[in-house]
């Protein structure tokens, strides 16, 4: 693909994106072709004590696709990143873990979603905060973070390789990553990666 | 994404499918299978001395 045709494609799923997880968050009840909210947290194993303490709007907009915290190993006083932070549920999670004297960090695509989380996360009593910006260039100082966490975010990037070097770059040395994501075993069809409403699922 | 992780430096790469998932409809589930689509849960450090 030529790289003009492909900033194209990038910009048009951009929009896709926040679209999808936009209608997630403002209308929980609808039926996606994901499962999402607390029957989905809980398919993964969230505890159920996470998910009572949390605001009903985090938990019914959660749309990951796994637990990210079962092998964080999150400890009191850690900074976290969470990539792709959406309404804030992981976040709130992690805060649970890394306590007053740690840092939860989000960064997402949308701001609107930054806005939620922060709303979410103070309703909880806890601190997060929350930055737009992309995954390929993610808008953070070297060496920010002991831990980077994502859950579903990472498969909607073209440009993976530059996704995981972004990690790598804020982690502090001896940090770690927990990260849940899609992987497909075949290279998909250019039908699929030119569709922006299904790469977006 | 495993090698992508290598390749970036990350050493202690380790990674699991997630029990259970799957896709709400069907149809969607049934292209994710053909395509080998499944979700993992993927560990890695980086080395102290990066």
């Amino acid at each position: 693909m030529k790289a003009d045709d492909q900033a194209s494609l990038e910009a048009v799923l951009k929009d896709e994106i926040i679209r999808m997880y936009e209608e997630v968050a403002e209308n929980p009840e609808a039926e996606f072709h994901f499962f999402h909210g607390r029957d989905a947290a809980e398919l993964f194993g969230y505890d159920a004590a996470w998910l009572d303490e949390a605001p009903a709007g985090a938990v019914a907009s959660f749309a990951g696709v796994g637990n990210p915290h079962e092998r964080a190993n999150l400890q009191a006083g850690e900074t976290v990143l969470d990539l792709g932070s959406g309404a804030g549920l992981d976040a709130i999670v992690a805060s649970r873990f890394v306590g007053p004297a740690g840092r939860v960090i989000g960064v997402d695509l949308n701001p609107s979603m930054c806005l939620k989380a922060r709303a979410h996360a103070a309703a909880t009593g806890t601190t997060m905060e929350c930055h737009e910006g992309r995954m390929e260039e993610i808008p953070l100082p070297d060496a920010t973070a002991d831990v980077v966490i994502s859950n579903g975010v990472i498969n909607l990037s073209f440009r993976k390789r530059q996704v995981v070097e972004e990690m790598f770059r804020v982690l502090k040395p001896g940090g770690r990553i927990s990260i849940t994501d899609i992987v497909s075993a075949k290279q998909l069809s250019q039908s699929i990666v030119n569709d922006p409403k299904l790469w977006a699922a | 994404m495993f090698a992508l992780l290598e390749e970036a430096g990350f050493k202690r790469v380790k990674s699991a499918v997630v029990p259970g998932f799957r896709f709400r409809q069907q149809s969607t589930q049934n292209s994710a299978e053909a395509f080998g689509v499944k979700a993992v849960m993927m560990t890695a450090e980086k080395p102290p001395e990066a």
